[in-house]
């Protein structure tokens, strides 16, 4: 293709060249300029996101923990293996796929990616087995960690499903928009996962499951996690893949079937 | 003047593919960086071939959708475009300043664009990849939390400082070449 050039008046450049010919090193100076706010820029973005380990905004997928110390990057084998004791898991527990989700009840973005991971566990139900762990950030919603205290005590007091009755049925609400008070949200379907009032508010109320949420976050931090939802998916030779914010589900299979081939 | 200045630049193959590729890029940068670990995982895994590693990029575009609120998948769409424009005006500009004047105008614009595009820039809510870093090194991170839109601004911004920076470059290149006297 014949490259036009830009049009200059021949008869004004005439009457400038003299004085851009006067002044070649600041001519020079200013062309740099260009490039070098490039790279200037370029490494302030670089540098960012390596001392943000990667995450993006705030009420958003990768959202950042604020006022948390940053986390080294790629920790992710750092992570707590799945166990069937200890964690409310969907899919198969002996699964050669396992996705280990850090999320937050009222992040908008885990709503979406609680959708792609139940298709996705619905889908490959024999191949991938998802937990969920707690990894609230108060600054941002401020009542997700009572949320994730609930969940934990229907799940201790009425097992896996129960625990994935609430959190399904809290995402759900949340993600139609659903905005009714948390005090009366959260007791609501706890009930309707199966537990007794009084047996929920005992447990709730005694603080017990605390210690389990602040277990997850301190997980969740130490394997990289920025914000939420965070992911580690565990393939089968052991390798592991972070997955940062809510990623569709094509990746996530595409995801899968790397780790596969990589097995 | 916007008009006539599209016409100059944008008649020209060249720049066409600057501003495409140019979009192109940072579109993809936004897109991509938060998972960026993840893909050069899987693309420099010798165990994957070159068709599933293409397949596993490709589907990561589609966080777009997934990532993003609405309001800031538009900004970046608006940002990566404006960005591509003002990259695209600045080379024009360049090109015919070498070939006639020096005229810092049109550089500070054009700074102006690829600093406020940069920072404009980024992932869903917030709006910058930047600016949330730099709270949260500095422990501030919270502050975006006590925002009106928690972060969305500065998407915005990015939209007005590039609109601006476009202006100015398009008056620039506008204006005939002659020194102020």
């Amino acid at each position: 293709m014949q490259e036009e050039q830009p049009t200059v008046s021949t008869q004004t450049a005439n009457l400038q060249t003299p004085m851009a010919a006067a002044a070649p090193q600041s001519t020079l100076l200013k062309d740099l300029m260009i490039p070098a706010s490039i790279v200037l820029a370029g490494i302030f973005v670089g540098a960012g996101l390596y001392f943000s380990n990667g995450t993006g905004g705030s009420d958003v997928a990768g959202a950042p923990v604020p006022a948390q110390p940053v986390a080294q990057a790629d920790n992710t084998d750092k992570v707590n293996p799945i166990s069937a004791e200890d964690d409310y898991f969907k899919g198969n527990i002996d699964a050669p796929i396992q996705i280990i989700e850090f999320s937050d009840y009222d992040c908008p973005f885990c709503s979406r990616f609680h959708d792609v991971m139940n298709a996705v566990v619905e889908k490959y139900p024999d191949e991938v087995v998802w937990t969920y762990r707690h990894f609230p950030i108060e600054q941002l919603h401020p009542q997700a960690p009572a949320v994730a205290i609930a969940a934990e005590c229907v799940g201790e007091l009425k097992g896996n499903d129960a625990f994935w009755s609430f959190t399904d049925t809290y995402f759900v609400a949340r993600g139609s928009g659903d905005k009714t008070a948390h005090d009366v949200l959260i007791p609501r379907l706890a009930l309707e996962a199966g537990v007794t009032q009084a047996a929920f508010t005992t447990c709730f109320e005694s603080g017990e499951m605390t210690a389990r949420v602040q277990a997850d976050m301190t997980n969740a931090r130490e394997t990289g996690g920025g914000g939420t939802p965070w992911s580690i998916l565990i393939g089968p030779s052991g390798k592991t893949y972070p997955i940062n914010g809510a990623l569709p589900q094509s990746a996530i299979e595409q995801l899968i079937s790397v780790a596969k081939a990589e097995a | 003047m916007l008009l006539s200045v599209s016409k100059r630049v944008f008649t020209q193959t060249r720049y066409i593919q600057i501003a495409i590729l140019v979009a192109v890029l940072a579109l993809s940068v936004a897109i991509l960086l938060p998972n960026v670990s993840v893909i050069v995982q899987v693309l420099q895994s010798s165990n994957i071939d070159v068709a599933a590693k293409l397949i596993f990029l490709g589907s990561m575009y589609g966080a777009l959708f997934t990532n993003f609120t609405l309001f800031s998948a538009l900004a970046t769409l608006a940002i990566s475009t404006l960005f591509g424009i003002n990259s695209a005006l600045l080379a024009y500009y360049i090109r015919r300043r070498q070939a006639g004047v020096s005229n810092t105008g049109g550089h500070t614009a054009g700074v102006l664009g690829v600093v406020s595009g940069v920072f404009g820039i980024g992932c869903a809510a917030c709006g910058s990849v930047i600016i949330s870093s730099f709270l949260i090194l500095f422990g501030a991170g919270g502050l975006l939390a006590i925002l009106p839109f928690q972060g969305a601004e500065f998407g915005v911004l990015g939209v007005l400082l590039l609109s601006f920076s476009i202006y100015q470059l398009s008056k620039r290149i506008h204006d005939p070449l002659v020194c102020p006297s």
